[in-house]
């Protein structure tokens, strides 16, 4: 067409025709770009392109009831479970202590005695939980107990023989939008539901967090631990943001309630 | 399998809670003169078990702090625009044992100090650094009931003259600000700390306060940055975490207006906060605590910076925390001490 427009005595018009057509073209594309920017399936990005996860999450689902597939009770609505396959794989003595743990959940469940509720069950236990997310690590504060997990994404390892702890020792890596973690060194306080699933001090969870849209987060876990279950099993559970007007988490440390009423001095009880 | 600190199991019953009370109000006096103390009975608080000389600079005892102005911030910012001021921080005089005369030991403490306590002009000044006087400006019925404490707190016979930290309550404010060292982190809209015991979320979004009837350990926060000074409004705190061993308090009905106000090296702070409860005070009153940072330079302590240095395949000491998750939160005191049988 240039090669046509330089031939014809009236190439310049041409050229111009061609320039302002190009320009059409350009000005169409950044409208579309821009477009792109305000898409609802844009997902939110750190400074360094990460998937940014900052805000404050919480799931809709049943999972803390029982993870596994199961009727309505009195304690509990009906749930399809969010275990892949259905059941958790354990080993014969350790179910054994699972019915027993069922049998004995209205008081033996360490979160009703207000204890830090773990990994991963912190995460789709019916409160919220805020991520806080810097390029070095995520810290995570949930609401249940004011427990705070942070998971590092600096390329940092685990600690050699450390202590165990409540919510393990996180360690996350990319894998393009998907934040994979590894979790070990628990202890062995934590449940994995109200129902009585439980694990280890060997539970070692590797988590897959993804998002599905800016607002929606697709939660993966995979547990393993040699000690109760005999094989490595999966869960998925779908996190919603919330986004109601002024939104906050409030400290729910309700592990005080029991001496709450010793503090501070009244001026009408001297 | 490993514990990192020790599981109590204890029923809870006024007995028990006594029990402890009293087994660990001495080991805590021993914290009384913390900075001279070298040999120390196993306790999983408060004491740094190191000698000074593996501590780093001796800011940890301070007698005397330098004044910081508010003012224009000229050190490095955030790409929020707010000043960095991100890492980990410690006060620089004493710890919760006696609020009014921090290195002064916990009042009326029956165990024998070491070190003889000298001339009160040599100790650091009050926290409370108006009135004057360097007093809580109580009203009578508060007095009363601190003065009560001091004394019950060395031999409780009532479950409020246990020190809520020994129950693994939170610190609340402002106590945190001089248990432990801490960490600030920034993110855009919020300033978090995460202490050894709780944490604070400061929001910097403008959003209304909680609900009135909503009433917080760590209460409520809302700030802003004026220049150097980060200024946070403080409501719905709930009174409950006490000030420290001497038993000073704040209610349910006190507001706090609180000022960080950093050094431009980023090296310190000072936390100036004027309390404000016309059901526990005359007036309101200003509280002053120094507070410095700590970098991979200095040597983790057990006190004033329970960090250590990442694993990792690169050369430049990358600091992190350990979690914090009080034990006695997960036992003995907590919901689950009264367990049906």
């Amino acid at each position: 067409m240039n090669t046509a427009a330089i031939k014809n005595p009236s190439w310049f018009k041409k050229i111009g025709l061609t320039l302002l057509l190009l320009t059409h073209v350009f000005a169409f594309s950044l409208v579309t770009s821009n477009a792109d920017a305000h898409d609802a399936t844009k997902i939110p990005r750190l400074a360094n392109g990460k998937p940014d996860f900052s805000g404050i999450w919480q799931t809709t689902s049943a999972a803390d009831y029982d993870l596994e597939p199961h009727s309505n009770r009195k304690d509990a609505p009906p749930g399809p479970g969010i275990v892949e396959g259905g059941e958790i794989p354990y080993l014969p003595k350790a179910l054994e202590q699972r019915k027993k743990n069922f049998e004995n959940r209205a008081t033996d469940d360490p979160a009703l005695k207000g204890f830090t509720l773990g990994v991963p069950r912190g995460i789709y236990y019916p409160e919220p939980f805020q991520i806080f997310q810097r390029a070095r690590d995520l810290n995570i504060v949930h609401q249940f107990g004011h427990s705070v997990r942070t998971i590092h994404t600096n390329n940092t390892e685990h600690p050699e023989d450390p202590n165990d702890w409540w919510l393990g020792d996180s360690r996350g890596k990319w894998e393009g939008d998907t934040l994979v973690v590894d979790v070990k060194h628990f202890n062995d306080k934590t449940w994995l539901d109200r129902s009585g699933n439980f694990h280890s001090d060997a539970l070692q969870v590797v988590e897959r967090w993804k998002f599905l849209d800016p607002n929606t987060i697709e939660y993966k876990a995979t547990l393993t631990d040699a000690q109760v279950f005999s094989k490595p099993w999966n869960i998925s559970v779908i996190l919603h943001r919330h986004r109601e007007k002024n939104f906050q988490l409030i400290e729910d440390y309700r592990y005080t309630l029991d001496y709450d009423q010793y503090y501070p001095p009244k001026p009408d009880k001297k | 399998m490993k514990n990192n600190v020790s599981h109590h199991k204890l029923k809870l019953s006024i007995k028990n809670l006594l029990i402890l009370a009293v087994a660990t109000a001495p080991m805590m006096a021993i914290s009384a003169d913390e900075a001279k103390t070298k040999e120390v009975k196993p306790q999983p608080q408060a004491v740094v078990a190191q000698p000074a000389a593996a501590e780093g600079p001796s800011y940890r005892n301070e007698t005397s702090f330098p004044k910081i102005a508010s003012g224009k911030w000229t050190g490095k910012k955030l790409a929020d625009g707010q000043p960095d001021i991100s890492g980990h921080w410690s006060n620089t005089i004493a710890n919760h044992n006696n609020f009014t005369d921090p290195q002064g030991g916990i009042p009326n403490d029956p165990a024998p100090r070491r070190t003889p306590l000298g001339k009160r002009e040599d100790r650091a000044p009050s926290r409370v650094s108006d009135p004057a006087d360097g007093q809580v400006p109580f009203q009578p019925w508060a007095l009363e009931e601190v003065k009560k404490f001091q004394v019950g707190f060395h031999n409780p016979t009532e479950p409020k003259y246990v020190e809520p930290l020994a129950r693994c309550a939170p610190g609340g404010v402002p106590k945190s600000f001089y248990w432990h060292g801490y960490e600030i982190a920034q993110y855009p809209g919020y300033v978090v700390f995460f202490f050894n015991n709780g944490t604070r979320i400061i929001h910097l979004d403008n959003k209304p306060h909680l609900p009135e009837k909503i009433k917080l350990w760590n209460a409520d926060s809302r700030g802003h940055w004026e220049g150097n000074t980060l200024v946070v409004d403080v409501k719905n705190h709930n009174g409950k975490a006490l000030f420290g061993r001497s038993g000073e308090f704040i209610s349910e009905n006190g507001t706090i207006q609180e000022k960080y106000i950093f050094s431009n090296d980023g090296k310190r702070y000072n936390y100036e906060a004027v309390f404000t409860d016309p059901t526990v005070y005359t007036r309101p009153f200003t509280v002053t605590i120094p507070a410095r940072l700590w970098t991979y330079e200095d040597k983790p302590n057990g006190w004033h910076f329970e960090a250590r240095l990442a694993t990792h395949a690169g050369k430049e000491p990358i600091v992190e925390r350990e979690e914090r998750i009080c034990t006695e939160n997960n036992g003995g005191f907590g919901i689950g001490a009264a367990r049906p049988k």
